[in-house]
């Protein structure tokens, strides 16, 4: 392509066409701080877990806490919190190990690949989290209507009877969940858009 | 200890500049994305110094770093969302060395080059810099011969940018 040939001898030729910086420019460039992606997904990966785990010291805040462990599950809440923070301690590490791979030193193609991982372990932190957190809901939901006579005598006692509010925890729950969609949605679909569709593009070649 | 590798960075880097500048002219449109995009390849190749060790050249090892930066990494910044146009900025090639229409070719070449995606970009780059098609693969990750195919369809599809 003789159009590209020429751009080729011109693009050699540049010499003088780019402000020449002073080694004390570049310099100051180097104490600055970065704003790339990576640091981008660090930081709100970091500030996800911070989100999920202080979600739960806000249940115990606001009382919800205390009403579910009043129905006396035994060994299954006990189970359940075991459960939640190995899950926890799990994608800490994972994530860690994702990060620390990520180097600017290796082929686009494994730098596109690590970024990604990273930014997936969180969001299966997220999913499973959600997912433990329903399963946890629904199974003391389902012990309260079958087993404790309070959801019997709540009625009688003139109350709000037991399954409006079971029925309004859910409704929150739902919320809450499809609040944390959109935050992907958005959050994630921004920042990882462009970094998608050119690693697409590698992965068009190898097919 | 870290004096002296702050220095060798730096004057490593004032040397190959243009390498940096002429990554920036392909991937930004202006002078704020320009100076931008400097930084944070700047910033990308300090933090990958430590572990370079010399044996390959200092350039060739910036073509990588530079490039997944820009690439990868990069996020526009606010304050540098584009407004000003490729028009006005114009990085000037002396008028005096060719004729009207040399130049003009030129300046279509480098708008049709504007116009591929970001990987398509790498390639051209990487292709003007001369550089061998197993360094070019290496890159990017992707296989020699995968490199040719690709070189060789940006090729049609520049043709075709500049003859619609």
């Amino acid at each position: 392509m003789d159009e590209l040939e020429l751009l080729k001898k011109d693009w050699q030729k540049q010499k003088n066409v780019f402000p020449k910086l002073s080694y004390n420019e570049i310099y100051q460039m180097i104490l600055k701080k970065s704003s790339s992606i990576v640091r981008w997904i660090f930081i709100i990966s970091i500030l996800e877990f911070v989100l999920w785990t202080s979600l739960d010291i806000v249940f115990r805040l606001n009382g919800m806490h205390t009403k579910i462990e009043n129905v006396d599950m035994g060994l299954f809440s006990i189970f359940s919190s075991i459960l939640s923070y190995s899950v926890l301690v799990y994608f800490m590490v994972r994530f860690y190990q994702n990060y620390r791979k990520i180097k600017t030193t290796d082929s686009t193609k494994v730098l596109m690949e690590n970024i990604l991982k990273t930014r997936r372990t969180v969001r299966q932190y997220i999913f499973v989290s959600i997912s433990l957190f329903a399963i946890v809901l629904i199974s003391t939901i389902i012990y309260i209507f079958s087993f404790t006579d309070q959801f019997q005598n709540s009625t009688i006692q003139g109350e709000p009877p037991l399954w409006v509010v079971l029925v309004s925890t859910l409704m929150v729950v739902l919320i809450f969940v499809g609040l944390i969609a959109l935050f992907y949605r958005l959050i994630y679909g921004i920042l990882t858009r462009k970094l998608k569709k050119n690693y697409k593009e590698l992965e068009k070649l190898e097919v | 200890m870290n004096k002296e590798l702050e220095h060798s960075f730096v004057s490593n880097l004032e040397q190959n500049q243009n390498i940096v500048h002429k990554i920036c002219r392909i991937y930004t449109s202006d002078p704020d994305s320009h100076n931008d995009l400097f930084q944070e390849i700047t910033i990308q190749l300090w933090k990958a110094y430590p572990k370079f060790r010399g044996d390959s050249k200092f350039s060739t090892w910036m073509y990588r770093v530079a490039l997944n930066t820009a690439i990868t990494l990069y996020r526009k910044s606010k304050r540098s969302i584009n407004t000003t146009n490729i028009e006005t900025f114009d990085y000037r090639i002396k008028v005096e060395e060719y004729d009207d229409e040399i130049e003009q070719q030129l300046r279509l070449m480098y708008e049709a080059v504007k116009k591929l995606n970001d990987i398509e970009k790498a390639l051209v780059f990487l292709y003007l810099e001369d550089r061998p098609y197993h360094e070019i693969a290496q890159t990017m990750g992707i296989s020699e011969v995968n490199a040719r195919v690709k070189m060789n369809r940006v090729k049609t599809k520049l043709k075709k940018i500049l003859n619609p």
